[in-house]
């Protein structure tokens, strides 16, 4: 008796320890950093809801620890932790930030496979964000598109004599409709501008507000889209001129806009920029608290860049960002299977219908709510039009180059010529330092 | 001769107990230690290590780094060097943008050195009378001095503004017209002076406000006793004992307003147009915007010679304005 209830005692305290063995089993932890703070492509940021990864966690035994990164200082936070070997094993990246990674061989490659599938599942925008040249992808976009819009204040149209539910489609409508919703105090400054422009900040801002023209125009900032090294800018041309210049021809003759207005969206928000060209996703993101008034659809609208004239074709810049897996990722395979697990096509739905974004895949877009969703569909028919800046490794500094050539001529301290003669040579420079 | 033994062992022994030179050398150091121990040496070096170790590893050795990578091709996630010999440093010389940075430095520390210095002597001599809330208003002028430059630069931004700003406020309330202020570029770098005035003045003024309490009283009193005027006291006695003060103020002052960065990123990034981009910010871009670490070394490089330059140059000048009372 005393033998069987010894037996049952031992029995007892190894299945206890086998128990408690199989509970302390250590799940493989994994780090993602994403930018803290409504930055990236959504009013609000999945990012931000811890449980996101938590079917995945459940399934998967590793654990996905997120971490939110300042956005002002993200790409220097990452690349110092790149150099210093201490880096997340995912990466939530601005596209424009990958240039600069891949010249220095951060980003590891997706499965070629996996990229293969996922390049004829997506929307051709998202397959554009996502392919860097002969189907080589280095992330998956994330759901949610940034695409740059015109977005225009429907009240200040209709009190002008405007169509409220029209946008100017041409260069010539954008200054007429310009000149007409420009209000001046009785000494004759303007207090409200019919189009704001971004002209101050870090010149890539001010680039990405002006790359609608510039490639509407003709001109593109390097020839080859696709090429990581070499190249020559493509914007010290006619098309570049004439970009340039329709914004000098508003300022000094039209008089409807002006260099002493602050960021055009927080001007549009404000109620004294009556147009302006941004990220449509942050005006979505911002109008709620700081426009109250001006809901969508009835309070403002969004459509695509105008064209120099009518049966030109319109183009605008098409943004995102991307989760990719450092070179120096301790875990990179559980890194990509967790990504993956975020890029399934029932995953994009779930996520993109819980937090009001658009879906990646071309399946989702036939099923509710993102098929009669007035927002989702009318950022549809922009992104059609969407271009991506070009993947050189000098595209920073092509960047640079050009933000502070636009700056010049618009601050009239170099002619339009002299600008982008100097922004030419700056970028070609860069291009040339870059693929040394 | 013994057998068994090695040449040179057997040396050894026969020189084992003659005094040598190495002998010397060890009591002569034992004494030093031993003098040093007494004189409590030893304990001063051991209190302040933990700083020298500090100063060493985050200072002096980032700065030699600094030094040699300006002669690379630094590929820091590679882990790569390619010597570039004086390549970076050439390069820099015809970079564009770069000469601008540099000149928009220069003009910002040679305008902002003077000005400060000036207003700071004003006001400090004001506050050597005595008057109502005196404390009170030395501690509003002091406050800059403390608060975080990136949280007053923020402040500023907003003053700045040309729609909503404090300051356009003001010019309308005067009949003036408004300013862009920060949107120009002709304007912004005359911005970012104004408020780098602002934030280093209340230093300046309590640095001449201690250099006044030490001129002796008896100097005034002669002067007073001459018939000089206020303003004759001022030039002739004030300004003259106070140059050793003036001379610190300028040297400080300049050390820093050549490293400007935390006002101009805040406040316009650079911009525009490249009209307020100064060195340290033009660096920072090359090396986390571009990765280009050998060529933002040797930016970092000429910038610390221009520094040391200017120091050099004002201690040495200064010798010339040296009082003793």
């Amino acid at each position: 008796m005393r033998g069987r209830a010894m037996l049952v005692a031992v029995l007892a305290v190894m299945l206890a320890g086998s128990a408690s063995f199989v509970g302390a089993q250590a799940k493989t932890t994994i780090t993602l950093w994403y930018p803290a703070g409504d930055v990236a492509a959504g009013p609000v940021s999945p990012l931000h809801d811890a449980a996101l990864f938590g079917p995945f966690e459940a399934a998967s035994n590793v654990h996905v620890e997120m971490v939110g990164l300042d956005y002002d200082t993200m790409e220097q936070k990452i690349f110092a932790a790149a150099a210093a070997r201490n880096i997340a094993d995912i990466i939530f990246i601005d596209h424009s930030w990958a240039s600069g990674f891949l010249k220095e061989g951060m980003l590891e490659q997706a499965a070629p496979a996996m990229a293969k599938r996922w390049l004829a599942a997506v929307s051709p925008d998202v397959a554009a964000l996502s392919d860097f040249g002969g189907g080589t992808m280095y992330g998956y976009p994330q759901m949610g598109y940034d695409v740059y819009a015109l977005t225009w204040n429907k009240q200040q149209f209709q009190e002008a004599g405007l169509d409220p539910n029209r946008a100017p489609q041409t260069w010539d409508e954008l200054r007429a409709a310009c000149r007409k919703l420009a209000r001046r105090d009785p000494s004759g400054t303007l207090t409200r501008v019919g189009f704001a422009v971004r002209h101050v900040g870090e010149p890539h801002g001010i680039v990405d507000k002006f790359a609608w023209a510039l490639w509407g125009a003709g001109g593109d900032l390097i020839n080859d889209p696709n090429a990581l090294r070499g190249g020559q800018v493509m914007f010290n041309n006619a098309a570049g001129r004439s970009a340039l210049q329709l914004v000098l021809t508003m300022l000094n003759d039209d008089k409807c806009t002006s260099l002493n207005f602050p960021d055009p969206r927080a001007a549009f928000l404000k109620g004294i920029a009556s147009m302006q060209i941004s990220e449509a996703v942050s005006i979505r993101a911002r109008q709620p608290k700081e426009a109250p008034n001006m809901p969508w659809q009835s309070g403002w609208g969004m459509a695509v860049p105008p064209v120099p004239k009518a049966g030109d074709q319109p183009v605008t810049l098409l943004g995102g960002w991307l989760f990719s897996v450092p070179k120096g990722a301790k875990n990179k395979e559980a890194a990509w299977k967790a990504i993956e697990w975020l890029s399934t096509e029932a995953n994009d739905y779930a996520i993109a219908a819980k937090f009001g974004m658009t879906p990646r895949y071309k399946s989702n877009w036939t099923k509710e709510p993102f098929k009669s969703d007035s927002y989702d569909q009318a950022l549809l028919k922009i992104a059609k039009y969407g271009r991506r800046y070009p993947m050189n490794l000098g595209l920073d500094g092509v960047m640079q180059a050009l933000g502070a050539g636009i700056q010049k001529a618009w601050h009239g301290e170099a002619s339009v010529d002299q600008a982008l003669a100097e922004a030419a040579a700056a970028g070609n420079k860069a291009i040339a330092d870059a693929a040394k | 001769m013994r057998r068994g033994l090695p040449q040179h062992r057997r040396q050894a022994r026969v020189f084992a107990h003659a005094p040598r030179r190495d002998d010397h050398v060890i009591n002569a150091a034992r004494r030093s230690v031993r003098w040093m121990y007494r004189r409590h040496y030893l304990h001063a070096y051991a209190f302040i290590s933990p700083v020298i170790i500090l100063f060493a590893i985050f200072r002096v050795w980032p700065s030699v780094q600094t030094l040699y990578f300006s002669f690379f091709k630094v590929e820091l996630v590679r882990q790569r060097l390619t010597f570039l010999g004086l390549g970076n440093f050439l390069d820099m010389f015809q970079d564009g943008v770069f000469r601008q940075a540099l000149q928009n430095t220069l003009v910002y520390a040679l305008v902002i050195v003077p000005a400060s210095a000036a207003l700071a002597l004003v006001l400090a001599v004001l506050f050597v009378e005595e008057f109502r809330l005196k404390e009170l208003f030395k501690a509003v002028y002091f406050s800059p001095t403390v608060t975080s430059t990136t949280a007053a630069a923020v402040v500023w931004w907003w003053m700045y503004n040309p729609q909503y700003g404090l300051i356009n406020v003001f010019l309308r309330l005067l009949h003036l017209p408004p300013q862009p202020w920060l949107l120009s570029s002709h304007q912004a770098l005359s911005a970012i002076i104004i408020f780098s005035v602002w934030k280093t003045l209340g230093y300046n003024m309590v640095i001449y406000l201690a250099g006044l309490q030490a001129i002796p009283a008896m100097f005034y009193e002669a002067a007073i006793l001459d018939g000089a005027s206020p303003l004759a006291r001022f030039t002739s006695v004030t300004v003259p004992l106070l140059a050793p003060t003036t001379i610190f103020i300028a040297i400080y002052n300049m050390i820093f307003a050549l490293q400007v960065f935390d006002q101009v990123f805040v406040l316009t990034g650079g911009g525009p147009a490249n009209s307020t981009n100064v060195v340290v910010l033009e660096l920072y871009r090359q090396a986390f915007q571009r990765y280009r670490f050998g060529y933002a070394s040797a930016e970092a490089t000429l910038l610390f010679v221009i520094i040391l330059s200017v120091t050099v140059v004002q201690h040495v000048y200064s010798r010339r304005f040296e009082v003793a009372y």
